[in-house]
């Protein structure tokens, strides 16, 4: 009686399992205390991030394993096959890491500024995702003055809605 | 109705008449309480069958202020005799 979700579950009374005509409606299933216990886990914005922004350094890190293959610089014909390979490598190794590091920072950001406004403002809103892409933006441009982390704010915010928007569509 | 104490001298049936009352009134408060907070948190268009986090912490945050109000409305009723208006 007293679980945080048999509010929405308990309208669902007559559950359909006694309809054979009408299968492919799955009966209602009360939540155990481990998938309680897993989506609290889930639901901490520490471990959001963390989590966010470690996918985020993987993808980062192939991202600039592709970006620094894809780059060859004219080299002097002395160098031996073997010497290019390994130069190649280590532009590839050090594009890949800074690549890495810039996701991996960006989806910490993001994903932990989400979760804490949307936490706070107890509503699932397309504002938690404007006011985390303004943070994500914003801190990562703040390298270059207040015009550069206000147009990367705007900038991000941009992107993140539009890819929010894609999500939900299909989602 | 929040003061649990059996006055002495109390009847089997009158403590069967207090016991069905004190459920009818704890039944409807849950009910109510349910409809209250799924009103007020949960989003109509239902585009998932999962609670999201906004919705969560909505919930708790309604169900524990609507029991807060209940108790206080409760001992207010049951000290004094007439409300105080």
């Amino acid at each position: 009686m007293a679980s945080t979700n048999s509010g929405t579950e308990s309208n669902n009374g007559h559950s359909s399992s006694s309809e054979p005509e009408t299968p492919q409606i799955r009966p209602v299933r009360m939540p155990t205390m481990e998938e309680v216990r897993a989506q609290e886990v889930w639901d901490n914005c520490a471990v959001r991030g963390v989590v966010s922004g470690v996918m985020g350094g993987g993808f980062g890190f192939f991202m600039g394993m592709l970006l620094g293959s894809l780059e060859n610089p004219i080299m002097q014909d002395e160098l031996t096959t073997k010497q290019k390979f390994i130069y190649q490598a280590k532009q590839m190794g050090q594009r890949s890491w800074s690549s890495a590091k810039t996701f991996a920072v960006m989806g910490l950001i993001f994903s932990a500024v989400e979760c804490v406004v949307e936490k706070s403002r107890a509503k699932h809103d397309m504002t938690n995702t404007v006011v985390a892409g303004c943070a994500t933006g914003g801190a990562m441009s703040a390298r270059g003055g207040p015009k550069a982390a206000c147009a990367g704010c705007a900038g991000f915010a941009a992107f993140s809605v539009f890819i929010e928007k894609i999500f939900d569509r299909h989602g | 109705m929040a003061a649990n104490n059996m006055p002495a001298g109390i009847d089997k049936e009158q403590a069967f008449g207090m016991a069905e009352t004190e459920m009818e009134y704890r039944v409807e408060l849950f009910n109510r309480l349910a409809q209250t907070c799924f009103n007020k948190c949960v989003d109509k268009r239902y585009k998932e069958s999962e609670l999201n986090m906004g919705e969560n912490s909505c919930i708790d945050r309604c169900v524990s202020k609507y029991w807060q109000v209940n108790g206080i409305i409760g001992q207010m009723l049951s000290a004094g005799g007439k409300p105080p208006m």
